[in-house]
């Protein structure tokens, strides 16, 4: 069943992709495609009673059940609270961008690329098994870099695209190496299988490998410190994407990961150290960056890095009020965030800029975005006020970060410093929020430094954020509206137990409060004064950010690869040759030492004659005088002499067949050497520097010796009656030759034969089209 | 006498790859030619040497040297021949093409 | 008793052979070529499913009985591999009518690439290790004629160094196995095997196997053994660099597989764990080169390298599973490499020239190939469900779990870094500021041949299921290799 839900928008993409026309000036694609999320919302709304009531859903198909690969699908409270926003902000999106992308745009491709991601998330959230769950956060990353790269021809995108491709896939593999010793250490790819198994996980050496090889791909995920530098460059997306990819949905994938398998690392310190610690270390570092920006995007992209830090944070505290409060967040930013998103998109659509130092005082032209973007910006700065569900969980959160579950030990020790961190963070993104909405709606008008003259934007625009702050609002108003639907369910399957905690704003003044009004006190002071300190900025990150680490780190390995390739891919034979060959000697010789290989026996051997020595031992001057000719000649006359001693070596060691058509080759041999040669220059002398000569050397003799030694101990070790009696007994009664060798040639062997005249056709069919062929100018795709 | 011939062998693949090792196409050929008569030697030499008759079936004859490594030997000729003889034809027309017979200026550039 | 072993050898050799006397009417030989070939791919579906549905099938040649005579044996690996063989060939053949020139085609291209098809089918074929020696010469042959086909500057430059390297590689292939026939006293594979395990390769067998290693690892591009590859392949037409990257390196692999999986086995804590070491210095040193340049055909050439990486590193981890995987790798890398390699012939053609730097927003007028190189990107980096993901999922499980940790991390590494080589080619020729370029048609039979391959990639991820039991059944054969052993001999 699941799977025809997820299918839907592949198909979607499919269909779209087969009417390909760039270009329709009458009707705009999204209105069409705006149909699909829209359906599933309501689809997946139906199954929410169900599932409240603690009734999850599965579906099973089968892919490679041969593998362990299935197409299971499961749907639980955490899962549904996903769909419901992929499918409901994904609507969203898809009717903004009908009013943000002109027609002009390659809209097919951009639908595409977005159903292909919906399709994806949606696989994701649902997946039961590893594998498929990875195929899908593949594909999410995929389809992010073709959105980000979206504008092609920019060369910001394409880096942008690139980059988070490299980030996301690298955590992909990482998870991928962790999800592969998870299958070898508990044997089934099914999620609820390995969480059904946590205690003999727990006591697995591997535990801790797979622990931080699955955070790794989490955390590239979720922009976690300090892989988050891809997503401030993600935002080269058409806003849509950014509202919808950047922000609600694909960057929560890893805080999805984390919650789906937090059942199964809870309890562990490194868990709790590792979850805790990059989360809070990213809200702080995310939400200080923010302040920075110049880019109403850039602020956005740092913002959602310091929320999602956030958000992770919350499920490494671990206690049943941290996750509660992260599910309820997880709810609460895709609302403001994907608000914010789309008025920022507004914004630049009307003014033709995102730059916020070019931007002030659009309040009195643009009254509506100005109300939607007030409500965002203060939720999101978590202002005490009950009209804000930003602050509410927020509330939560500083709650939360005072009674952390931390299992033993250090984690224990740690945890007292979390809710200090927790209200840095907090400052800073009160300081951003502020500065994102009193800097582009209040203060000075720049009219002269925009593009455009800027008014409000069309209804068609309005309407998506307009619904955002609804939500806003509403759950800030009555925050209990969706906690037994929603929220409750997907907390108690995070937790594996249900959760019920009722949201209240008001919970007397208590340490929680305190801790939110410090955050508004000295926020607004920071902000008051923000040009006094923002010299900070020079020293930190200065050198340190981590996109500077990015681009060394890729620039290295591109120098470093050129670098050491053409160090050995010089082009020069002799030096593969002298690798191949010292490689042959080493290696060889090494396996002989390690396996005792060397043997040496005197006793099955002819003995020596004089005749066959002496003919030997001129054809060892022969070979080693080939080396000292100066004259080409000279050269083949003793390369000669090598080539006759070999036939007459084979006449005394009483191979006639092989004297015969050794001295036949040898001859024609030699009159090829000596038409090819004259045709060639003369000999030079070796012009190879002393050293490399004796390099030369060396090698040319440690092979020669490894040769004679493997020859001999194999000499040495005849362990077995060769298999040629069999040709001496049959040769006449079943070949009909007396001539054994010729009989194996034509007969027993015959099939070599057959081929070995085959090579010697080829070579002269080669030979032939060598000398023949002329290449005319312009023929096929060569130039 | 075998341990002479591998000695021979091992002998004859030492000139042979040391002469591979040069630049000059022509001394490089010639490294050809001696490294397979060093490898045709040794697979004679693996079949044990003077064991008995030419293995040419004769009245009375009982013992005959192997014929199999014989037989090998004569593909391997006649393969390592045509397979030189292209070679030597290559070079030929490499060197007209590329008007030099030196390894070292035969290395070629990265963008081609 | 088969003579159906025969066929996929003779018939292209056969046809390859007549095209010699009316190699100037090109249209016949192109269209019978093809027709040829289908008729070859026929065939070898037909051996598989024989031998798929009753076991390896056996031809005797001169009706001498093993291990006397010259033995052909189509078990289940071959009769795969043969197939893959015929489809790259059916691919390559299209190719090559709509994108060689005719000069070539007239000066015996045919007749080569016939021949070179009949040299692999046999090296997949026989049981002979001497005679696998003559298949590789004959296919060596082929290859030599062909990549010096058109006799172009770098194309002569770049065979001399190919013809040098192989002819060395190849005495040394004779001399050992000189060597193993002087201490078995057999060449025939499957008694190699035989007579090895009774002497638990004991002595000098497991130098020798060494040596033999290092000639397949010559002709399959092991590092440090495979720095002449990436430019002798990138000199001539680039369907014939498909060919070769497709099918040459991977008769090496094939051999040590066959050799090191039947034959070599008693020393596994020797050798293997040496393959596998082998392997991580090959994967990281071809992903290395593939990221060194900006030339796109050498971009394709060198991500031969990793690959057999990961093959190797299949070998010498010797479980089922990982077998299993180095299998369907194997198969998977020859489809998307010929894929590959046409697609960059294409690539250059419309861009004359294969420097990456010169290219640029490619993909307003050609879509396509566009496309069809980012599909080819995924599919290379094994990201799932394509075909590349099932074969490295298995090999990487078997590394993990024969706890070779380290080298499984470097495979994922690199899955990673083959990624960013190919998708650097879609993103600067294809994307950014559209560069000047030539307005061509591009011909189907340009565009059809890496559209399929890249197809039946895509079916063999997806639909594993109907591939991946079958490739476990062969890989456990060769875990298994005593029921090849008697299977051979069993006449004797």
């Amino acid at each position: 069943m699941f799977l025809y839900y997820i299918a839907l928008p592949f198909i979607a993409a499919l269909l779209l992709s087969l009417f390909s026309r760039p270009h329709s000036k009458t009707f705009h694609p999204g209105w069409l495609v705006a149909i699909i999320p829209f359906v599933l919302f309501i689809l997946f709304l139906t199954h929410s009673s169900g599932i409240s009531e603690g009734q999850p859903l599965a579906s099973l198909t089968n892919w490679i059940p041969s593998m362990g690969i299935q197409l299971s699908f499961y749907l639980d409270g955490l899962s549904l609270l996903f769909t419901l926003l992929i499918t409901g902000i994904g609507f969203l999106v898809v009717l903004y961008s009908i009013f943000y992308l002109s027609k002009k745009e390659n809209l097919i491709n951009f639908y595409i690329y977005l159903l292909l991601f919906m399709g994806s998330m949606l696989g994701l959230v649902m997946s039961d098994n590893l594998f498929v769950l990875y195929t899908f956060w593949e594909f999410t990353s995929i389809s992010s870099f073709l959105l980000i790269g979206f504008w092609s021809h920019r060369a910001r995108s394409v880096y942008g695209a690139l980059k988070s491709m490299m980030i996301t896939v690298f955590g992909g593999l990482s998870m991928l190496g962790g999800f592969l010793l998870l299958w070898i250490a508990t044997d089934t790819t099914s999620i609820r299988e390995i969480i059904s198994q946590k205690e003999e996980l727990m006591a697995s050496p591997l535990f801790t490998a797979i622990l931080l090889l699955v955070l790794v791909g989490a955390f590239t995920k979720s922009a976690q410190f300090p892989f988050h530098t891809w997503l401030p460059d993600a935002m080269e997306a058409p806003t849509p994407v950014s509202a919808y990819l950047h922000s609600a949905t694909m960057v929560k994938a890893g805080i999805y990961l984390v919650a789906r398998l937090s059942l199964l690392f809870t309890g562990s310190d490194l868990f709790f150290l590792c979850v805790s610690g990059f989360g809070l270390v990213t809200l702080c570092w995310g939400s200080f960056m923010a302040v920075r920006q110049t880019d109403l995007k850039g602020i956005l992209a740092f913002s959602t890095i310091s929320q999602l830090g956030m958000i992770m944070a919350m499920l490494g505290f671990g206690s049943e009020a941290a996750i509660f409060a992260a599910v309820f967040h997880i709810f609460n930013h895709a609302t403001f965030k994907g608000c914010l998103f789309m008025v920022a998109g507004i914004v630049d659509h009307e003014t033709g800029t995102r730059d916020i130092r070019k931007l002030g005082g659009l309040m009195t032209f643009m009254p509506i975005t100005a109300t939607l973007a007030f409500f965002g910006t203060f939720s999101m700065a978590g202002f005490p006020l009950p009209i804000f569900n930003g602050f509410l969980s927020k509330e939560m959160f500083f709650d939360a970060s005072l009674q952390t579950a931390a299992p033993s030990g250090l984690a224990k020790q740690a945890a007292p410093l979390f809710p200090y961190l927790a209200v840095l963070g907090s400052i800073f993104t009160f300081v951003y929020s502020m500065h994102l909405f009193f800097g582009t709606f209040r203060g000075k008008v720049q009219l002269d430094r925009l593009e455009k003259k800027p008014h409000e934007a069309p209804f068609g625009m309005l309407i998506p954020p307009f619904l955002l702050v609804c939500f806003i609002v509403v759950i800030g108003v009555l925050p209990n509206l969706i906690n037994e639907r929603l929220l409750a369910p997907a907390a108690g399957s995070i937790a594996g137990n249900p959760i019920h905690i009722h949201v209240a704003f008001w919970h007397g003044i208590k340490l929680p409060l305190i801790m939110s009004l410090i955050v508004v006190a000295a926020g607004a002071l920071l902000s008051l004064f923000k040009r006094y300190w923002e010299s900070i900025y020079l020293y930190l990150p200065g050198k340190l950010s981590a996109d500077k680490a990015y681009q060394a780190l890729l620039n290295s390995l591109l120098r470093g690869a050129k670098k050491t390739t053409s160090s050995y891919m010089t082009g020069s034979l002799s030096l593969y040759l002298a690798i191949i060959v010292l490689f042959l000697v080493c290696v060889t010789a090494g396996m002989m030492a390690a396996t005792g290989g060397f043997a040496f026996s005197m006793a099955d051997l002819s003995p020596v004659k004089w005749a066959e020595a002496i003919t030997g031992f001129a054809m060892l001057l022969a070979a080693v005088a080939t080396i000292f000719m100066k004259r080409r000649i000279a050269a083949v006359i003793v390369i000669g002499v090598v080539g006759y001693g070999l036939a007459l070596l084979f006449v005394l060691f009483r191979a006639p067949d092989l004297a015969l058509t050794q001295l036949i080759i040898e001859t024609v041999t030699v009159v090829l050497f000596l038409l090819c040669f004259s045709h060639l220059p003369v000999m030079k002398p070796n012009s190879k520097p002393l050293r490399s000569k004796v390099a030369d050397v060396l090698i040319s003799l440690a092979a020669g010796t490894l040769i004679t030694l493997v020859a001999i101990s194999s000499h040495s070790s005849k362990w077995f009656q060769p298999i040629s009696d069999y040709f001496v007994k049959t040769s006449y009664s079943l070949g009909g030759g007396k001539n054994i060798v010729n009989v194996i040639l034509v007969d027993f062997r015959g099939l070599d034969t057959m081929f070995e005249i085959t090579v010697l056709g080829l070579a002269a069919l080669g030979i032939y089209g060598m000398i023949k062929i002329r290449l005319r100018k312009k023929g096929g795709m060569e130039q | 006498m075998e341990i002479l011939m591998c000695i021979l062998g091992g002998a004859l693949f030492a000139a042979g790859i040391y002469l591979l090792l040069q630049r000059q196409l022509l001394r490089i050929i010639l490294g050809t030619a001696l490294v397979s008569h060093g490898a045709h030697l040794l697979i004679l030499t693996m079949g044990k040497l003077n064991r008995g008759a030419p293995p040419v079936l004769n009245e009375g004859i009982q013992h005959y040297t192997d014929p199999l490594p014989q037989a090998l030997i004569l593909t391997s000729i006649v393969i390592s021949f045509g397979v030189t003889s292209f070679l030597l034809v290559l070079a030929y027309r490499a060197y007209q093409k590329n008007n030099t017979d030196m390894m070292d200026q035969l290395r070629g550039t990265e963008d081609e | 008793m088969s003579n159906l072993v025969i066929l996929p050898i003779l018939i292209p050799l056969f046809f390859g052979t007549m095209f010699i006397f009316f190699h100037n009417k090109l249209a016949t030989v192109r269209l019978l070529s093809f027709f040829v070939l289908l008729i070859n791919t026929a065939t070898a579906v037909f051996i598989v499913y024989e031998v798929f549905s009753k076991g390896a099938l056996i031809l005797e040649t001169g009706g001498w009985k093993a291990p006397y005579g010259i033995i052909l044996i189509a078990d289940k690996l071959s009769s795969l591999l043969i197939l893959t063989t015929n489809i790259i060939a059916l691919a390559a053949c299209w190719y090559a009518g709509a994108t060689l020139d005719e000069e070539r085609e007239k000066h015996y291209f045919y007749t080569l690439f016939l021949i070179l098809i009949a040299g692999v089918s046999g090296a997949f074929l026989t049981g002979d290790l001497f005679n696998l020696f003559v298949f590789f010469e004959v296919l060596l042959m082929a290859s030599y004629g062909l990549i010096v086909l058109g006799a172009t500057k770098i194309q002569l430059r770049e065979s001399i160094k190919y013809v040098l390297l192989n002819l060395f590689s190849s005495m040394l292939f004779v001399t050992t196995v000189a060597f193993l026939y002087s201490v078995t006293g057999t060449v025939n594979m499957a008694q190699l095997a035989e007579r090895v395990g009774d002497v638990q390769q004991k002595g000098v067998l497991t130098a020798i196997a060494i040596l033999l290693f290092v000639v397949f690892g010559t002709k399959g591009a092991l590092f440090p053994l495979y720095f002449w590859l990436p430019k002798s392949y990138t000199a001539p037409p680039p369907v014939i660099s498909a060919l070769f990257g497709a099918l040459l390196t991977k008769v090496g692999i094939y051999s040590i597989l066959r050799v090191f999986s039947l034959i070599f086995i008693y020393k596994l804590e020797t050798t293997h764990t040496f393959f596998v070491i082998l392997a991580g210095f090959t994967l990281v040193f071809g992903v290395i080169g593939a990221l060194s340049t900006h030339n796109v055909k050498l971009i394709i050439a060198y991500n031969i390298i990793p690959a057999i990486g990961f093959m190797i590193l299949g070998i010498g981890t010797f479980s089922s599973e990982s077998l299993a995987g180095t299998i369907y790798y194997l198969v998977h890398d020859m489809i998307i490499k010929a894929a590959l390699f046409f697609l960059a012939g294409i690539l250059v053609y419309i861009a004359g020239t294969s420097d990456l730097r010169q290219m640029g927003g490619y993909i307003q007028k050609y879509p396509l190939v566009g496309w069809m190189f980012f599909l080819s990107a995924l599919v290379l980096a094994g990201i799932p469900p394509f075909s590349g993901f099932i074969g490295k999922l298995l090999l990487l499980k078997g590394a993990f779990a024969e706890k070779h940790y380290m080298i499984a991390a470097i495979g994922l590494g690199c899955s990673l870094l083959i990624l960013l080589s190919i998708i650097r080619i879609f993103i600067m020729a294809f994307w950014g500021e559209q560069k000047e370029v030539k307005r061509i048609k591009l011909k189907p039979g340009m565009v059809i041949p890496p559209l399929a391959l890249l197809c039946f990639s895509i079916f063999l991820g997806i639909g594993a299921e109907w591939i991946y039991p079958h490739i476990q059944s062969i890989a456990d054969g060769l875990a298994n290799p005593s029921e090849y052993i008697n299977e051979v001999l069993k006449a004797r």
